[in-house]
């Protein structure tokens, strides 16, 4: 038992040094601007926790983050790298708008589990094919997938300039859906309405998924030792597919919610970078669900704290984002800084010796 | 209609949209002959514009910003190179994460430096010249497609020579595509091959700090928040479609420089300019499928 | 008495989990064909590699010409006059072979172009001058390994060398480029006084090649002989024997009916060479066959095959009457087969999961562990991990352990805790106790004979004669991806086998 504790323990003790080194660095710069940034980090955490209004904002952020964190650690861990969230989101995103703004009478509940199920078919699809790529012809997918994301926003970008513009003129948008099909707002004026229950529902299937079911057991022996998987009788091709599959469907989805929860029409530039948020955020976690979770809220914090930030004390709120790209870069050194470290230590003892 | 879209000036707007792509690119076919799946040039490229803008307008040259920009990259080859060859981290998460971090770093500073949101741009900004040949002022659509370009559109075909001779007539180059493809090799006749990736990371980001550099100070004389645009992915395409060959690569750039042509003209007329603008992408696909179905092929036999 | 060119004095090198070379002293005379033989992961490589500057030993000298070294690297050994021939090929695939061997130190004109004319032109001279026969212009991934190989004798040959290691140099090679590379190293020897230091597992090479031969065997050299004065079936011994006092097992007669039957196999090796040729056995319930062989003999192609890891190109698979020829890895598991592979490492765990997961794998969708074939049952796992753990004597803290953080013998009790658990009617079986400290070794001897007295039928492959001997009711000898004998054990002694396990069918000793 004390041993897997350990390597937890381990873990938890980089990534509090991570974000502590990343959020030093982020404090210095502060200083360098003749800031106090403790002044900074205050308002910035009050700016996301501060009040009602606040708090509904920050955990409205978290619904994108967590569902392509999820579909990251899904495909991360069963050795296949889906980078095409983006791309996912966007098909999945009009292909939900399309329902919206099409099929009108619909009753409401139908409309919206047939827009959901055709933003996951459109992602999933998507997926599909750098997958198949991969697993059949050894293409590589990180490749693959990230051409796959410009090809996506272009297409989305096409049909809202042209076939799919909205009745009012070219705007960079589709018609708006339905009125009935708006996502309820849990609190007034913000942004947070009712995916987050539909998210908190998929996070707990996809955390079933992953650790109580032995498909997801599959799809980590998969991920861990091919070759093992497939000497005990795994069919690692497969899992490799399914796991690309459902990846894209989470980040269909996500965007779906994007259009039903948020903007009520697609937009040409729907997503700015969620998809890669939330590869971060399973990154940085090292694709636990729950972690997840827990560092979309950290992420969408520093998201929405970061404006009060600025207002407090002048400092661009996109101090943020460094911030974040210094966590990961940490984390993803993290192995590599421990083997340095070390060996270090060996040569001191050596030495010594 | 068309006669307003197909003519010199086409040729003329894909030498300059391709330039960019030309100048990454070079850079980044260095890493991947050295082994690197490098898909941070889009950030490198993006903090070479910031830091071009940044060196021309304070120290009131062009000169000086290109510097500026080149250091700047340098640094972000270093920050790469440390973490993929050093730390050994995933490639394309370190790639992805200086995407992300040159994203933020350059608006962060262009509003706590310039104080605006959104583009700086400035009187104060000296552009790179523009060349003029007196020798070509007489031969007509030459004159028209060649004559009176930024000054790295001249250098970037230098330098694409320069790179092919690097790679293919040096010692040097030998020992960077050895890095790459046989790297125990590389170490058993006595050169090191971590030594040749990290030079590679490093002139890669050179190379996109100049590319970045053109961008805002050759191409337009302005920064804008995520100005590269995608420029890094489609110079990445432009590497795989040209098989990593500085020459092949070129062509390749230029080719998607004239799809990217092609499309703002066509927009300009109110054609739809989303599919020309795929075609790297797609391209890029394909051609890997090719390669890969062929391999298979060879396999099988 | 002729100059000592290399000396090692009591070198030892340790590794993270291993003790690869345990206080090895030797010296290497001018002008001699010095032969190292010993089974995989006799600490060979190792020993070369330290030579040759890739490693820096833990403790001991090493003496060069007569000098000291301080400095281990690659380029301070080839400034010494060392080359080394590795056994994957440090050649760069799309480079030429004049490009290859010039690589590292080329001559340049205008001190920063490479010169490729000049470098065709040495390429050329070398042929000529060592009678090794290339075409400079041509590309290595264009070029069979034969002549692979001769550009890396080149490439030493071309930066000064005069002492030559070849680290496995047949491994690879037709029966014919064998021929051709021994006249080359015999005429690199005789005529052009160099030192050749070679490092092979066959034996019968050895015996045609070198001078004297020095024998290890799990980091240790064991003896260093002059190869006149020994033959095949000596350092056969000398290789295998494990001086391990095992007493007897008792083994009673079962009778049962054929389970296994595999007849005229051709399967291939990872380089697509015919690794075996027409193999043809059967195994019957409640008996152990065995496979002699020195390693390299088809033996782990064999295993793979029978598992529907490795494609059958020609030939039939009959387990319990059905054909299962082509059949994949999980069809072949539902047929009632597990498996022990070769390599637990890489094939038999996954090292970064914990010893539950280890153990669950292919269990993972029984009612017992899973309800609905959904949910897992983890307190269930949990105590099956428990229980196996604790029934084939796995050491560790808990079950939740990482695999890869066990010593050998405990990987290997968890494999087989997990593959024999499984309760099937056949086990394939190899190398069982590499690796692995005595105690364990005992204790798995015993599981496999129980596994037997309950009925199994068993292929059971080892590079260890002892186990061989112990353990197996047949015996088959495999030489060169044939069967060369048949035996029932007690018909044989170890002394003849070795006969047939290097290939010469003597009919009585």
């Amino acid at each position: 038992m004390f041993k897997k504790a350990k390597d937890n323990v381990e873990y938890l003790i980089s990534l509090f040094l991570s974000i502590f080194a990343a959020l030093l660095i982020g404090a210095l710069i502060m200083l360098l601007n003749g800031q106090n940034p403790i002044v900074g980090y205050k308002a910035l955490v009050l700016g996301a926790f501060g009040s009602k209004y606040k708090i509904a904002t920050t955990f409205a952020k978290t619904v994108p983050l967590i569902l392509t964190g999820l579909a990251t650690a899904i495909s991360f861990m069963s050795g296949i790298f889906n980078i095409g969230g983006e791309g996912q989101l966007y098909l999945g995103a009009f292909a939900a708008a399309y329902i919206g703004f099409t099929f009108t009478n619909l009753p409401v509940f139908i409309a919206i589990i047939l827009a959901i199920i055709a933003s996951a078919l459109i992602g999933g699809l998507y997926a599909y094919f750098p997958a198949v790529l991969r697993v059949k012809y050894e293409i590589d997918e990180v490749i693959t997938t990230i051409m796959l994301n410009s090809v996506a926003i272009l297409f989305t970008n096409y049909l809202v300039n042209y076939p799919f513009q909205a009745a009012q003129g070219k705007m960079g948008g589709t018609d708006m859906i339905a009125e009935a099909f708006k996502f309820p707002k849990l609190v007034k004026l913000s942004k947070l309405n009712t995916s987050i229950f539909y998210t908190a529902i998929i996070a707990i299937i996809i955390y079933y998924l992953i650790k109580k079911t032995p498909f997801g057991y599959n799809f980590r022996i998969v991920g861990e030792n091919g070759v093992f998987a497939k000497y005990a009788g795994i069919n690692t091709k497969r899992y490799m597919i399914l796991a690309m599959v459902i990846s894209g469907a989470l980040c269909g989805i996500a965007g779906a919610f994007e259009v039903y929860g948020v903007h009520y029409r697609f937009l040409q530039n729907i997503s700015k970078g969620y998809a890669f948020d939330g590869m971060l955020v399973a990154l940085i976690v090292k694709n636990n669900p729950v972690g997840i979770i827990l560092m979309s809220i950290f992420f969408a914090m520093l998201k929405t704290g970061s404006n009060s930030m600025e207002v407090a004390t002048g400092i661009p709120s996109e101090l943020i984002l460094v911030i974040q790209s210094i966590i990961i870069l940490f984390i993803a050194g993290e192995n590599g800084f421990k083997k340095l470290f070390k060996e270090y230590r060996l040569k001191r003892g050596k030495l010594v010796k | 209609m068309l006669h307003d879209v197909f003519n010199l000036t086409l040729l003329q707007n894909t030498i300059r949209t391709a330039t960019p792509l030309i100048l990454a690119a070079l850079g980044g076919l260095l890493t991947m002959h050295a082994g690197i799946l490098n898909i941070g040039m889009e950030g490198m490229i993006l903090i070479g514009a910031f830091f071009g803008v940044l060196g021309s307008y304070y120290f009131g040259s062009a000169l000086a910003g290109v510097l500026l920009a080149m250091l700047s990259g340098l640094l972000i080859g270093l920050i790469f190179g440390v973490f993929t060859i050093e730390l050994k981290s995933d490639e394309f998460i370190i790639g992805i994460a200086i995407n992300i971090f040159a994203g933020g770093l350059t608006v962060f500073l262009l509003r706590s430096i310039f104080g605006v949101k959104g583009a700086f741009s400035s009187p104060k900004i000296v552009p790179l010249p523009d060349v003029h040949f007196p020798i070509i002022d007489k031969l007509g659509f030459l004159d028209v497609i060649f004559n009176n370009h930024s000054v790295f559109i001249y250098i970037s075909w230098i330098l694409v020579i320069c790179v092919y001779i690097f790679l293919y007539k040096t010692p040097y180059g030998y020992w960077m595509r050895g890095a790459g493809e046989h790297p125990e090799c590389l170490e058993t006749v006595g050169v090191s091959p971590k030594r040749m990736k990290y030079i590679s990371s490093l002139l890669c980001g050179i190379f996109c700090g100049i590319a970045g550099a053109h961008l805002s100070l050759g191409y337009l004389t302005l920064f804008t928040e995520n100005m590269s645009a995608g420029r890094g992915f489609i110079a990445l395409a432009a590497i795989i479609f040209g098989a990593s060959n500085p020459i092949k690569t070129f062509g390749a750039a230029l080719l998607f420089g004239f799809f990217d042509a092609l499309g703002i003209r066509l927009q300009g007329v109110g054609i739809a300019s989303q599919f020309t603008q795929m075609i790297p992408y797609l391209a890029t696909i394909f051609v890997l499928f090719i390669v890969a179905k062929g391999k298979l092929n060879r396999k099988g036999i | 008495m002729s100059e000592r060119i290399i000396e090692l004095k009591n070198v030892s090198k340790q590794f993270p989990s291993v003790l690869a070379n345990d206080n090895i002293s030797l010296h290497i005379n001018k002008g001699e064909i010095y032969a190292i033989v010993g089974e995989n992961g006799a600490g060979k490589s190792t020993l070369m590699k330290t030579m040759y500057g890739l490693h820096e030993p833990t403790s001991g000298e090493v003496y060069i010409k007569g000098e000291k070294i301080k400095s281990f690297s690659p380029s301070n050994s080839i400034k010494r006059g060392i080359g080394m021939v590795h056994q994957h090929f440090m050649l760069v695939p799309s480079f030429t072979i004049a490009e290859n061997i010039v690589l590292g130190s080329e001559p340049r004109s205008k001190r920063i172009f490479s010169d490729k004319k000049k470098a065709v032109d040495i390429v050329k001279s070398l042929s000529r001058t060592y009678g090794l026969e290339v075409d400079p212009n041509a590309k290595i991934q264009d070029v069979s390994v034969g002549i692979q190989q001769r550009v890396e004798i080149l490439k030493t040959l071309y930066k000064g060398a005069d002492i030559l290691i070849l680290d496995e140099p047949t491994a690879v090679l037709t029966p014919q480029e064998t021929e051709e590379l021994f006249k080359v190293i015999k005429r690199l020897v005789n005529e052009l006084d160099k030192t050749v230091i070679i490092i092979t597992h066959k034996l019968n090479e050895v015996l045609t090649i070198s001078d004297r031969v020095a024998v290890m065997r799990q980091g240790k050299l064991v003896d260093v002989v002059n190869t006149r004065e020994v033959n095949e079936k000596i350092l056969a011994e000398l290789m295998v024997g494990r001086e391990v006092l095992l007493e007897d097992i008792d083994k009673p007669e079962i009778k049962g009916e054929e389970v296994v039957r595999v007849k005229d196999l051709v399967v291939k090796d990872n380089r697509g060479f015919d690794a075996l040729k027409g193999v043809s056995f059967h195994i019957n319930k409640g008996e152990i066959l065995g496979v002699a062989g020195i390693e390299g003999n088809g033996q782990s192609e064999l295993t793979e095959a029978l598992a529907g890891m490795r494609k059958i190109e020609v030939g039939h698979v009959f387990i319990k009457g059905i054909d299962a020829t082509g059949f994949n890895p999980k069809k072949i598991r539902e047929l009632g087969v597990a498996h022990i592979p070769e390599d637990r490492l890489v094939t038999g765990l996954s090292k970064v999961s914990s010893i539950t997961d280890n153990i669950l794998m292919g269990s993972q969708f029984k009612e017992e562990f899973c309800k609905n074939k959904l949910h897992l049952k983890r307190d269930k796992i949990r105590d099956y991990a428990k229980k196996l753990i604790k029934k084939f004597d796995v050491r560790t803290p808990s079950e939740d352990v990482k695999v890869g953080s066990l010593s050998g013998g405990n990987m290997q009790k968890v494999v087989i805790a997990r593959e024999f658990s499984f309760n099937t009617e056949i086990l394939l079986i190899s190398q069982p106790t590499r690796g692995v400290d005595i105690g364990a070794i005992e204790f798995i001897h015993d599981q496999i004979i129980k596994k037997r007295n309950e009925g199994c039928a068993i292929l059971l492959i080892s590079a260890e004669l002892d186990e061989i001997f112990r353990l197996s009711d047949r015996i088959i000898t495999l030489y060169e991806g044939k069967v060369t004998g048949e035996f029932k054990n007690g018909e044989i002694t170890k002394n003849e086998i070795g006969y047939y396990m290097t290939g010469n069918r003597k009919e009585q000793v």
